[in-house]
């Protein structure tokens, strides 16, 4: 039943890490080419693009099997999209406060689903291997 | 949650890999449950007191602040 059932989430391969990592950088000189190149950019479009390449790095690598996939990572990927949920509601509201106290709304054109994804996808791999680290420390 | 796990490794000359293998985990997950920094599922458990040959109250105890 249970590898039947439609909450099972199948893992890609830990060779996929390799890809996800070319992700962090591969925003950043794309930028700087576009703004060498005198291509028509705002910050805001840059800091979005950035964003959206990180988020598929961090969900990558979410979503990538552990060399050893045993019931304590398991355990402790589970509890990482737990923390990184609460995290994301914590860093959201934060957001929202500091744009409040800058500019009197709690909106900002900054706010999409790309830095929604970035950031939910990051706090869940900290949390992921924060709980590695502190399991595995002597 | 206490257990007896590294002293009846050693009662039966095992180390954390061959016990690793033994209940398909790795290594790190042994050395974790031994250190009290995870509380493994009950299927684990029990499959760690039948390597021993024992009950599983006899590897693990609750404490008081479980």
């Amino acid at each position: 039943m249970k590898e039947k059932s439609i909450l099972h989430v199948p893992l890609l391969s830990p060779g996929w890490k390799k890809l996800a990592f070319v992700f962090f950088p591969l925003p950043v000189m794309l930028v700087i080419g576009m703004a060498i190149t005198r291509m028509d950019i705002t910050p805001d479009d840059s800091a979005q693009i950035i964003y959206g390449f990180w988020a598929i790095g961090f969900g990558l690598l979410n979503l990538s099997r552990e060399k050893d996939e045993d019931e304590m990572i398991k355990s402790f990927r589970l509890q990482a999209f737990q923390t990184g949920s609460y995290w994301l509601i914590w860093g959201l509201g934060a957001l929202m406060l500091i744009n409040y106290l800058r500019f009197d709304r709690i909106t900002s054109e900054i706010f999409t689903a790309y830095l929604v994804l970035f950031l939910l996808n990051a706090y869940i791999y900290a949390a992921f291997k924060y709980q590695i680290y502190m399991a595995t420390k002597d | 949650m206490k257990n007896t796990i590294k002293v009846e490794r050693a009662r039966h000359n095992l180390t954390q890999q061959d016990l690793a293998e033994k209940v398909s985990v790795s290594r790190q997950t042994i050395n974790s449950i031994e250190a009290g920094k995870y509380v493994p599922s009950t299927v684990l458990a029990l499959k760690i007191s039948k390597i021993f040959g024992l009950a599983l109250e006899e590897i693990f105890e609750l404490e008081e602040e479980d």
